[in-house]
């Protein structure tokens, strides 16, 4: 049996701590706290240090999820929480201002992470707004040579999310 | 945040340095990470410092209501130079100090619990 550890990073309300309460075999830790920044807007609270989930794989391997907070005042756990890491689930909110934007200010922070290990990147709320499209996100990151499985996830559902994570886990580096 | 308010969050921390020599410096910090009020030194990065204490305060009450400790009364850090020491303040706020290295800790805490209460009224 082997013991994985994958890192869930992207902005405020993309879906993080949700995905991980939706696979999640043990009840989950949040340090999710009532927002006052202009988060409060999209939704009550805001996890500001990681969330923690756990699941097992079919072949026995166990896979410990963490998520870490959107601001990048937090950027320090980002750092923190990526340790051991062996990869990385970036997800994108298709209904913020500027989703590219958010993919470049991500890709940039864990630049070394990613070039070290692997990444997957999931977009939600492709419901409420339907551009950018996939292929949108593609031809960005191809202006940065970056070769990376885009899904659009729901990250409420189960299934959305472990097809996340085993897409992770199926990449080489 | 009205003027008054941050006034007398302001008065507060300076009061709560003036009154032990163990205290350095002081914060007020929302529970999700933003500064509030403090009487720290220039040169610190405060919105590194309030992102900070928000987290170690999220994970110290997380980790003691899974182990069974029930609810956070402080966190205590204890450096080569000197103390650092959070408590809850209220709801919403997190009280952050930097104390001196001998501090008399007993003191401290006092200190600052009656200061919690205090600010927890305010905010």
């Amino acid at each position: 049996m082997k013991q994985r550890k994958i890192i869930f990073a992207g902005p405020v309300g993309a879906g993080k701590t949700t995905a991980i309460c939706s696979v999640s075999e043990v009840p989950p830790i949040l340090t999710d706290v009532s927002a006052s920044d202009d988060t409060r807007e999209r939704k009550q609270t805001t996890t500001v240090a990681m969330d923690y989930g756990r699941i097992s794989l079919d072949n026995g391997d166990r896979v410990h999820l963490y998520g870490t907070p959107g601001q990048e005042r937090f950027d320090f756990m980002w750092e923190i929480l990526t340790k051991g890491g062996g990869g990385l689930i970036l997800m994108l909110d298709n209904a913020r201002q500027d989703p590219l934007a958010d993919i470049k200010t991500y890709t940039d922070a864990f630049s070394q992470f990613i070039r070290d290990q692997r990444l997957v990147i999931g977009i939600t709320r492709t419901d409420v707004k339907s551009t950018p499209a996939i292929e949108d996100y593609r031809e960005y990151l191809d202006l940065f040579t970056l070769r990376v499985p885009i899904l659009a996830v729901d990250a409420r559902r189960r299934k959305d999310v472990l097809l996340l994570i085993q897409t992770l886990l199926s990449l080489r580096h | 945040m009205a003027a008054n308010k941050s006034d007398a969050l302001k008065t507060i921390l300076n009061t709560l340095s003036s009154s032990s020599g163990d205290i350095e410096a002081s914060a007020v910090v929302s529970s999700d990470g933003l500064m509030i009020a403090s009487n720290f030194p220039a040169g610190l990065d405060e919105d590194r410092v309030a992102a900070m204490s928000a987290a170690l305060l999220a994970m110290g009450e997380r980790s003691a209501s899974e182990l069974e400790r029930g609810g956070l009364e402080q966190i205590f850090i204890k450096g080569e130079k000197g103390n650092l020491v959070m408590m809850a303040a209220g709801p919403e706020g997190v009280l952050t100090t930097l104390t001196t290295q001998g501090a008399k800790l007993g003191l401290v805490f006092l200190d600052m619990k009656r200061a919690a209460k205090e600010i927890a009224r305010i905010i």
